[in-house]
């Protein structure tokens, strides 16, 4: 490739970036890579590792996937619609991704909460497994909705209460203070 | 137990020998449920152990595991079929990758609490695939999340290495003391007051009872007139000592309080300005300051308050049972025998009050900070014919203030209530006993009731102290502790002890393999090596974030870099004095900063005994002297917080001038232009051409236009220098420099603009 056509094709990407370009399952097919990611051919361009962002991680975590270059750049090749638009497979593939990346695992039962100056040690059962965490007392618990929370620790891990309601009057107690 | 001999011992049980160079602890399976594995290092191999899903944390998340309690899955990968290991980021935690004959492969996952430690493992792996011998200084385990080698728990906070349920108390305390030492005898002062009205307190049920009814009253007296006239004196005389005392102990804590917290404050500041830069990027500078004032204050208010009152309350609550068991012992028993509950309710209902409280406080800031967002943002909510949502926004929000106060307002009242019942239940008792004494065996006389029921209700206000007063303790020994922590903090950048000065500076510039990174395992800057030689300008290009900044900070010593050198005039800038260094570099910034003060004051910043003449000359000299002169007041306009505002332009200016009066033989220019308009651009570009003029200058521009008149140019891209030359040398090259002239030269001509 000349430089001039790496300016052409510079200038061609800028002007990309204007419209959503969208991947679906009649322009690409996603694959398991045998290192255990994935990859994607679109438009018969074959990408051997892509990664996935959310672009509503909190509020509607299967529309509008973006689908990214590998390295540290991340520049995006198109995005996704809707997950459920695609074929069950695909799906479950991206989804194994997303999960990896937006590791939140929901808070099933709280067993302890304990403060002790200005911080507050968590012991909770979640869906992926038994955790203890430690949160800072104020400004770690933010509000998504009426019922939901997501806590974030002193490491930047992120626990979900998915709903309030579903916690026993004991358990709100505990999380009284924060809500 | 030492980790890697246990790691080591599964090792060699698969049959991999050798020592474990470094470990990493993944806490996520391939099916992102929590797992304990680990990652381990040895000489030629890379080995993933896998034990199994979590079954029970024993540890907070972050504390290393340092145990494997059955024999783990072993998956090796040789170094040798390894290439380009990296830890992918992810949104929580991160991912281990590497290349494994070309393909990228997934070895582990892990959450945020071991991600430093994995960059660690990722480091000295590519070091070693790279062939590169490793140093002690690379096998030094990363500082990642600190945790109590007592208790086993997080620090809290990642820079305070405190855990403040294990901290040693006391040396805190003793420290803390010091500054209350050349106010002793204020404090003997305080202390003998209080001792004194505790004292008095202590006469008075008696006088009110006892001596009042049964002396006085009780008819047995033959001057029962002059005796009645003497006890109202004496009851009189003593509520009089009482405040006499009282009002003097206020005067002499009025005259500790401000000197102590001015003390402490000023030794803190004293040492804030020791310390390097990374210690203020580290936290936030505003937050840590206040955070300093209340900390001062609670100390001493803890000293010169609390303390004293432990000591009189003490006597009070030791002398009032005393005297209630000379008095009379079944009826003392009984008010003592009810003590231990009242504590016990007021100390458990106490701190939920408090939680209650902050609640409260917290969502009347949201509420505060949203109705100023509103104010201010008032056209943008017009614009956009918002009023009604936003209506809705804060309903919702004050309706969280209004749920917070009434829950509140509920628990006080509960609170109250049953904190009431339990103390008025120990005086209701203390009152039946008695009548039944006074009326039934005529055991005590009505004035010893009196007398009692008066001991009764002095015994609260040590007990709401005592239940009180460990939270008070606790929380002036963390304030105190980070107070300490600041004082005691050794700067990380500090100057030779033996340092050179240059009388003489040429303005030689040398970097040799300068490594540099902010935190460690993340290389910011990799091996850098160039020349700026005396008198020459050296222009420093790449993208944003691709660490040129950083680069020019570390020749000014803000940073020192992990190895490598940086010399001036062929001497290393750590040898140098730091006067020295300081006042041969000079910086001029996008970031400018402007000091509370006048025009005149922020260009004399760097030599404060510069001569009108000189200031005028220096502004001139940066095209800001026309600006100024048209303000009213001319250079002695106020600027800065609370002052005058100024636009970038000439702000940009003010800094600029201020390098000129400064004289330095480096000059480093970080964007210099960046946010202004292309008129100011035009303005400051002229100031620069001029100031640039014998002097070695290294100057950072994303305008490649800036830079035409550089001698020699540096493109770093990702930390590393990928090219170097003259302008004419890299356009013939068709690089990375040649694609980024060529963009910005066809986008300015887009805007008509000439490049």
């Amino acid at each position: 490739m000349n430089e001039n056509e790496v300016l052409v094709n510079e200038e061609r990407e800028a002007e990309d970036n204007l419209e959503i370009r969208r991947i679906t399952k009649d322009n690409a097919v996603f694959f398991s890579t045998p290192g255990g990611f994935i990859g994607m051919e679109l438009d018969g361009k074959r990408y051997e590792r892509v990664q996935v962002f959310r672009t509503f991680p909190f509020t509607a975590p299967e529309v509008y996937i973006s689908v990214r270059e590998p390295d540290w750049k991340a520049r995006e090749i198109g995005l996704i619609e809707n997950l459920n638009d695609l074929e069950k497979q695909t799906r479950e593939r991206i989804e194994i991704q997303l999960n990896r990346r937006y590791f939140t695992p929901k808070i099933q039962r709280i067993l302890d909460v304990k403060m002790e100056y200005g911080y507050a040690y968590f012991d909770v059962v979640t869906d992926r497994g038994p955790c203890k965490f430690t949160i800072p007392m104020s400004g770690s618990v933010a509000r998504l909705s009426e019922t939901r929370l997501i806590i974030t620790d002193i490491d930047q891990n992120r626990f979900e209460v998915a709903d309030l309601e579903r916690l026993t009057s004991q358990e709100l107690r505990k999380l009284d203070l924060f809500i | 137990m030492d980790m890697k001999k246990e790691l080591e011992r599964w090792l060699s049980a698969g049959g991999i020998e050798g020592p474990v160079l470094c470990y990493g602890f993944a806490d996520m399976d391939l099916h992102c449920k929590y797992c304990r594995s680990y990652l381990a290092l040895t000489k030629d191999t890379l080995v993933f152990l896998y034990l199994g899903a979590e079954k029970e944390r024993k540890t907070f998340s972050g504390a290393p595991m340092n145990y494997l309690e059955e024999a783990p899955e072993l998956r090796r990968f040789p170094i040798d079929t390894l290439k380009n290991p990296q830890v992918l980021d992810m949104v929580i935690g991160g991912q281990f990758c590497v290349e494994i004959d070309g393909v990228d492969t997934d070895i582990c996952s892990f959450t945020g609490a071991y991600m430093a430690n994995m960059r660690h493992v990722c480091n000295i792996l590519s070091k070693r695939i790279e062939g590169k011998e490793l140093t002690e200084e690379d096998l030094k385990e990363p500082e990642g999340r600190g945790y109590c080698p007592k208790c086993g728990g997080p620090y809290p906070d990642q820079n305070r290495r405190i855990c403040p349920r294990c901290m040693n108390k006391g040396s805190v305390f003793k420290r803390m003391f010091a500054y209350f030492l050349p106010y002793k005898w204020h404090l003997a002062g305080v202390m003998f007051c209080l001792l004194l009205t505790a004292v008095f307190a202590l006469f008075w049920p008696y006088l009110s009872g006892t001596v009042l009814y049964d002396q006085v009253l009780g008819g047995r007296l033959q001057n029962a007139y002059t005796a009645l006239v003497l006890t109202v004196f004496a009851m009189a005389g003593t509520k009089a000592m009482q405040q006499l005392f009282g009002i003097i102990q206020g005067i002499l804590v009025a005259e500790i309080m401000p000197r102590a917290v001015n003390k402490m404050i000023s030794n803190v500041f004293h040492a804030m300005s020791k310390l390097s830069i990374r210690f203020f990027s580290d936290r936030q500078t505003g937050a840590l300051m206040t955070r300093v004032l209340d900390d001062a204050n609670e100390v001493v208010g803890f000293y010169i308050d609390s303390m004293p009152y432990l000591f009189s309350n003490s006597l009070i609550f030791i002398g009032t049972t005393a005297i209630m068991f000379l008095m009379n012992w079944k009826m003392a028993l009984l008010a003592i025998a009810l003590t231990p509950p009242v504590f016990v309710i007021f100390a458990k209902m106490e701190p939920r009050l408090h939680h209650y409280y902050g609640r409260r406080h917290r969502t009347m800031r949201t509420l505060n900070s949203q109705i100023n967002d509103n104010l201010t943002g008032a056209r943008v909510v017009k614009a956009f014919g918002r009023e009604n949502s936003e209506l809705d926004r804060f309903g919702k929000a004050s309706s969280r203030v209004r749920d917070a106060e009434m829950a509140l307002v509920k628990y006080d009242n509960q609170y109250y209530a049953v904190y009431s019942i339990a103390q008025n239940l120990a005086v209701v008792l203390v009152w039946l006993l008695g009548s039944i004494l006074v009326l039934g065996s005529n055991e005590i006389s009505y004035g010893i009731l009196i007398t009692f029921a008066g001991y009764v209700s002095s015994l609260q206000g040590p007990m709401e102290f005592f239940s009180n007063a460990f939270r008070w303790w606790a929380r002036a020994i963390n304030a105190g502790q980070r107070i300490l922590e600041i004082i005691d903090t050794n700067p990380d950048i500090m100057e030779n002890e033996h340092p050179i000065t240059l009388e003489q500076v040429k303005g030689d510039v040398e970097l040799n393999n300068v490594t540099f990174s902010y935190q460690q395992g993340k290389t910011v800057l990799h091996e850098i090596c160039f020349k700026a030689p005396a008198g020459k300008m050296l222009g420093i290009v790449g993208r944003s974030g691709a660490g040129k900044s950083t680069l020019v900070n570390l020749i000014s010593r803000l940073y020192d870099p992990q190895s490598g050198s940086i010399t001036l005039d062929g001497v290393n800038v750590k040898d140098l004095s730091f006067s020295c260094l300081r006042r041969n570099v000079a910086m001029v910034s996008q970031e400018t900063y402007i000091f509370m003060g006048t025009v005149a004051q922020n260009i004399a910043y760097a030599k404060a005994d510069a001569t009108y003449e000189e200031i005028v000359q220096a502004a001139i000299f940066a095209s800001a002297h026309d600006f100024i002169t048209k303000m009213p007041d001319g250079y002695d306009t106020m600027i800065g917080a609370g002052g005058r505002s100024l636009s970038g332009g000439e702000r940009q200016r003010i800094s600029i001038a201020r390098a000129v009066l400064q004289n330095p033989k480096i000059l480093i220019l970080d964007e210099a232009t960046a946010s202004v308009d292309t008129e100011t651009e035009q303005r400051i570009t002229k100031a620069i051409d001029q100031l640039v003029v014998g002097r070695t200058t290294l100057s950072i521009a994303h305008r490649l236009s800036t830079l035409k008149n550089a001698d020699w140019l540096i493109v770093i891209d990702n930390g590393r220098i990928v090219e170097e030359g003259t302008h004419a040398q890299l356009i013939d090259q068709r690089g990375e420099y040649y694609k980024l002239y060529e963009l910005q030269t066809k986008a300015l001509s887009l805007r008509g603009i000439e490049g």
